[in-house]
């Protein structure tokens, strides 16, 4: 037993920080990192969130919060950036989006001997769980444990304020030309049941679907909840009024969330989660 | 005696030859104009919100009456109705477009977007997502996305033609060229603008390269009838022309054909008939490309019949192509593009099996 411990201390050495990233892969750094690159806006933001914002040398385009995240140095866009910009900033760790950076780009960094943290946030709890893990590895354990109980507790306390016996119909709405939705994969659809609603296309068969005017009006749904491409509200949420016999319209349920507070999975979810609840809250 | 009866019957044969191609062609084309209403009856009567058939024709004689108390006559009226006819139409120009390409390079693999309307018009709609942002606001019901990609397709044309001048003409090889070479810059640069774009400007270009017909409604059916109506009606006027053309560019000017006269002509209607369907439904496959080719194996290269067949069978694949990308995987839809390959596909292969011989001329 004893020797077993030895070997397993003798193996990753004492000071070692071992994390589980989201591909199940263990992340071992022997130090907490002090220089990071951030490969997606989400987890640029998440790492402010975890308190290790000082040690972010590089991020992609559109990480633009925080304020202070724009002025991190860029490597290029979420899609394809330059691997020859990243290895110059020397990052002792890289934060990696699977679905967004591609997960075939691993190899490259093992071959380098850069750590890589895979992130791939598909629930609500794992914003807290990112958050988390990143303070772990930067070292800032105590300000992301503050901030990962805050959003827990804001969520739960949400949750057991707008628990419904009888849960409305949401439909989401990204965009209107084309019309498209998302599933019930989504974080939306986790945001609604917080709410105490649910996704009237949570069985649509992919993430983000296109769909038509006529299945909405099939489904009939007790919101419509939609985010235009910034902080305004779209002109196009009011077309549904030219179709008077939906429930949403006849009770005027025509909402608007700005797309950052519910499509990034960060701690602004938490202000999204508010105005959903909110806005869902005033139906019926 | 036996040969000689054989040179006989292949004698008459050679003589009566046109007869039953005609009669045949003839057939074609009433099948077809069969077909179209029966089309329009399916796509009306399949959606999302299932309506019988019972149902479906009462709400269709609402719709048309003016009436719009009940649900079903506004599913029928305001969103199928508008929608099959655009496809209708936008699959009839299509296919048109493509005979008449097709016809004009004398390539089989000539389809509309060959002379760049297609990459233009992907490269002007871009262009619209990533500089108008939320400027969603529109001209006689097109949004600024198609707009700029009726605009970007009508000068990706102009560009390509006026390449292909010289001195002594329009050259087709060298119009084919240039097609092929502005595609491709179009192509470039409309990738270099995705690095501008952000994640939604992304996933709305490529929604938008896929095609669909969902922005359907009686505005934009309009303005598509007062620009297609004429392009269908006047390509099937260029059926000698382009018959003569089919022996040769000097043959039909010694046939007293107005070569360069049809080329210029021939490139405006086929430019704005493509502009106007890419800029309402997206760049939609397979069409243009593949329609023709199935109508010529079942009736012959001969322009005349070929033409007005084409608009009848363009049409009805798409409708039957837009019902199917509707209901499949209701309630999401699928690009009506991936469809029209897989229900064409199979039927233009099984044509191509029994023909081998099939060829251009």
């Amino acid at each position: 037993m004893v020797a077993a411990l030895l070997t397993v201390v003798a193996q990753t050495g004492l000071g070692d920080i071992v994390v589980r990233d989201f591909a199940g892969r263990d992340v071992r750094l022997a130090a907490p990192a002090q220089r990071i690159v951030a490969l997606a806006p989400h987890i640029t933001e998440n790492v402010f969130s975890a308190g290790a914002g000082d040690r972010l040398v590089g991020a992609v385009a559109y990480s633009d919060y925080p304020e202070q995240a724009k002025a991190v140095p860029r490597v290029g866009n979420f899609q394809s950036w330059s691997l020859e910009s990243l290895v110059a900033l020397q990052p002792d760790l890289v934060l990696l989006w699977s679905s967004g950076n591609g997960i075939d780009t691993l190899p490259v960094f093992d071959r380098l001997g850069i750590p890589v943290f895979v992130s791939e946030p598909r629930k609500l709890s794992d914003v807290a769980d990112t958050i988390r893990k990143i303070g772990k590895l930067a070292g800032t354990r105590a300000v992301a444990e503050a901030e990962a109980r805050r959003i827990e507790h804001t969520l739960a306390t949400l949750g057991d304020e707008y628990r419904r016996e009888q849960p409305v119909s949401v439909f989401y709405q990204i965009w209107n030309e084309p019309l498209q939705t998302v599933n019930g994969e989504h974080l939306i659809s986790q945001l609604m049941a917080l709410c105490g609603g649910y996704n009237v296309f949570a069985d649509a068969p992919s993430l983000a679907p296109k769909i038509n005017i006529e299945s909405v009006l099939a489904r009939d749904p007790d919101a419509i909840v939609a985010s235009g491409m910034d902080t305004a509200r779209p002109e196009w949420l009011d077309d549904w009024r030219g179709y008077p016999s939906l429930i949403a319209v006849r009770s005027g349920a025509l909402f608007f969330i700005p797309p950052d507070h519910v499509q990034r999975p960060t701690a602004r979810v938490l202000l999204g989660a508010r105005e959903l609840c909110r806005q869902l809250a005033t139906v019926k | 005696m036996r040969a000689s009866g054989r040179a006989g019957v292949s004698t008459i044969s050679a003589a009566v030859l046109p007869a039953p191609r005609t009669l045949r062609a003839r057939r074609v084309i009433l099948a077809l104009a069969a077909l179209l209403p029966l089309c329009l009856l399916l796509s009306l009567g399949s959606g999302a919100v299932n309506l019988g058939v019972a149902e479906s024709l009462s709400a269709l004689y609402q719709a048309i009456a003016g009436e719009k108390s009940s649900q079903a006559a506004v599913i029928i009226g305001q969103i199928r109705l508008p929608r099959a006819l655009l496809a209708a139409l936008v699959g009839g120009v299509l296919a048109v477009t493509g005979a008449a390409t097709q016809g004009l390079f004398r390539n089989p693999l000539a389809d509309p977007s060959l002379i760049g309307v297609t990459a233009g018009a992907s490269l002007g709609a871009s262009l619209a997502i990533v500089s108008a942002g939320t400027f969603t606001a529109g001209l006689l019901g097109f949004s600024v996305v198609s707009l700029g990609a009726f605009v970007g397709g009508l000068l990706t044309v102009a560009l390509v033609y006026r390449l292909a001048q010289s001195g002594s003409g329009t050259s087709v090889a060298t119009m084919l060229l240039a097609g092929i070479a502005v595609t491709a810059l179009a192509g470039s640069v409309g990738s270099l603008l995705e690095y501008q774009a952000s994640n939604e400007m992304l996933r709305r270009i490529s929604l938008w390269r896929m095609g669909g017909l969902d922005g359907a409604n009686y505005q934009r059916l309009l303005v598509a009838a007062l620009v297609c109506t004429p392009v269908l009606a006047a390509l099937p006027r260029f059926a000698i022309p382009l018959n003569a053309m089919l022996l040769g560019e000097s043959e039909a000017r010694h046939l007293g054909i107005d070569v360069d006269r049809v080329k210029w002509s021939l490139i405006v209607w086929v430019a704005v008939g493509v502009g106007t369907c890419v800029a309402l439904a997206g760049t939609i496959a397979f069409v243009g490309l593949v329609v023709p080719h199935i109508v010529r194996l079942m009736i012959g290269p001969d322009h005349r019949p070929l033409l007005p067949a084409c608009v009848l069978a363009g049409a009805c694949l798409l409708l039957l192509a837009d019902t199917l990308a509707r209901t499949l995987m209701a309630p999401a839809e699928l690009p009506v593009g991936v469809v029209t390959a897989l229900v064409g596909v199979p039927f233009f292969v099984s044509l191509l099996r029994r023909r081998h011989q099939y060829g251009m001329q």
